[in-house]
């Protein structure tokens, strides 16, 4: 046996961390996760765990024993027995067969609804799959796929090539739409049922690179492990290098299909969503550049990638979509940081003593908070947004969730937003979603960079004006 | 990925670790012995495969894909 190592030309390796990698590359990719999985199984075989999978192994024939070895839940099956050093049998991949054609390419998932692994994922299985439910996926996978291979085509091809099973999973009341994937399951995706066909292709388009990344990391080492957990715009939860890379490329398929779409449309919406994702890819990438934990390897990836995503910076949009979408970043970092951050004890209390003795604002650290933990916290001004994009040239329609702080920040009105948020925090101080909209609109660079600071001073001494508090901070 | 490809610079190939096995039959690989201490090809890329296995954190990698 002298098999060939696994390589790629630096052209080639360059635009797979531009997003954009070649059939050549995905046949690449692809062989090198058969590799995986034949590896994973040859220790489960030799451990001798589960030996009747392997007897209905040898009684197919080759073709149907590479599609069974291939198969994502056949990865994270073996990676979890190996794991274990036991496993039960493994069932042969069931599910519901879906397929899309269009534009002369294909695609072909399995709807995975009975795989006990489907808890691998780590989100809780959908329940209902009666026909209506197959028919709702397949009815938004056909539109999804129309859209996909008739403006998106490069993409189209990643994910025929890749997807090979779909895991549908509960909604979350708090989030407009959860996903995962796990690295042991290449090819496979978890979804909540999606609202249209838009947020279908956007979901497997943002999955799948997940994946993709998945694969590039079996082959090439592209962060240094054991870095320490910081922030990253798509989750609100600390997260490490490897984590912010993963966002960053995922984001930044989604951020290439809202171009696209804006391009062909002109949607504000699309607007919003291209404005906003740029931005954070492109910061993202930035930060990994410059983090140091990146290899060598990684550094070439993610220079292609900020690459990929620098010339879109420059790209003219409306007006009116930046500035919502720069409200909904900053609204999101200035959230992780209150979530994340905290200012110790004994600094909170030299803060205290500090303003009432009249004296300037001591330099202090801001630390993790403990405890925070993966959580999904959409905004409420999210929601406002979204809405405000809904009905251009109308004021946003509150609901009894919305305050009326929100309302005008959201609708641009910074001095209005400013008093209510202010009014907010004289009734209740202890109350994150008014500091972080304080933080929006503030004056005060203290608040706008560090609202945990402020938070943390103003709760130590409560008989402070919130206003100069943030004025003393910012000196 | 090769650990002489991680001292900067910028090579005309990339060259991994993994080795590709996918001509290969499981009742093969099944049937080779690797020691621990092998230098084998092979026994990289199973190091590797296995060493993953091992690395502490979640195997999710996306969540929360609100749109």
């Amino acid at each position: 046996m002298s098999p060939r190592h696994f390589t790629l030309t630096d052209a080639a390796f360059a635009s797979l961390g531009a997003g954009r990698p070649d059939p050549g590359t995905l046949g690449t990719l692809l062989r090198a996760q058969l590799s995986r999985n034949l590896l994973l199984l040859r220790e489960v075989r030799r451990r001798q765990i589960a030996p009747a999978w392997f007897d209905r192994l040898g009684a197919t024939g080759p073709d149907d024993a590479k599609h069974l070895i291939t198969d994502p839940m056949t990865g994270l099956w073996a990676a979890r027995a190996l794991r274990a050093g036991d496993a039960a049998d493994h069932p042969r991949p069931g599910g519901h067969r879906l397929t899309a054609v269009h534009h002369g390419l294909t695609l072909g998932v399995r709807v995975e609804d009975a795989d006990p692994l489907r808890e691998g994922f780590g989100l809780p299985p959908a329940e209902d799959h009666g026909t209506a439910a197959l028919s709702r996926w397949q009815t938004l996978l056909d539109e999804a796929w129309l859209t996909l291979t008739s403006r998106h085509r490069p993409a189209a091809e990643v994910l025929a090539a890749v997807l090979r099973v779909i895991v549908p999973v509960r909604p979350d009341p708090a989030a407009e739409g959860i996903s995962a994937t796990s690295s042991e399951a290449f090819g496979a995706v978890a979804l909540s049922a999606p609202a249209d066909a838009a947020a279908l292709a956007v979901g497997l388009l943002h999955e799948t690179q997940h994946s993709v990344l998945n694969a590039v990391n079996l082959l090439f080492e592209l962060v240094h492990p054991g870095g320490p957990a910081g922030y990253s715009p798509w989750r609100d939860d600390p997260r490490p290098a490897a984590g912010v890379l993963h966002g960053a490329y995922a984001y930044l398929a989604v951020t290439r299909f809202w171009r696209a779409e804006l391009a062909h449309s002109g949607d504000r919406g699309a607007a919003f969503e291209f404005a906003r994702w740029r931005v954070a890819v492109a910061d993202a990438a930035g930060r990994l550049l410059d983090g140091g934990e990146l290899t060598a390897a990684g550094t070439r990836f993610v220079t292609a990638l900020r690459a990929e995503v620098r010339p879109w910076l420059d790209e003219p949009v409306d007006g009116e979509a930046v500035r919502l979408a720069d409200l909904a970043r900053t609204d999101h970092h200035l959230r992780w940081r209150l979530r994340n951050l905290t200012v110790p004890p004994e600094h909170t209390a030299e803060l205290a003593r500090a303003w009432r003795a009249g004296r300037p604002a001591p330099a202090v650290p801001s630390v993790p908070a403990r405890g925070t933990g993966r959580a999904l916290e959409n905004s409420p001004r999210l929601r406002l947004i979204r809405s405000h994009l809904r009905n251009p040239g109308t004021a946003a329609v509150p609901d009894a969730r919305d305050t009326a702080g929100d309302v005008a920040c959201v609708r641009g009105d910074r001095v209005t937003a400013l008093h209510a948020y202010h009014r907010d925090l004289r009734e209740e101080r202890d109350r994150d979603p008014a500091w972080s909209g304080l933080a929006l609109v503030s004056p005060h660079r203290g608040l706008r960079c560090r609202p945990e600071v402020v938070k943390a001073a103003a709760l130590a001494v409560p008989e402070a004006d919130v206003d100069a508090l943030a004025d003393w901070l910012s000196g | 990925m090769d650990a002489g490809q991680d001292g900067g610079g910028t090579p005309a190939e990339w060259r991994s670790v993994m080795i590709d096995l996918s001509g290969s039959a499981l009742a093969d690989l099944v049937a080779t012995d690797v020691a621990e201490d092998d230098d084998s090809a092979l026994a990289h890329a199973l190091r590797r495969v296995t060493a993953e296995l091992e690395r502490p954190g979640e195997p999710i990698a996306g969540f929360n894909s609100a749109i």
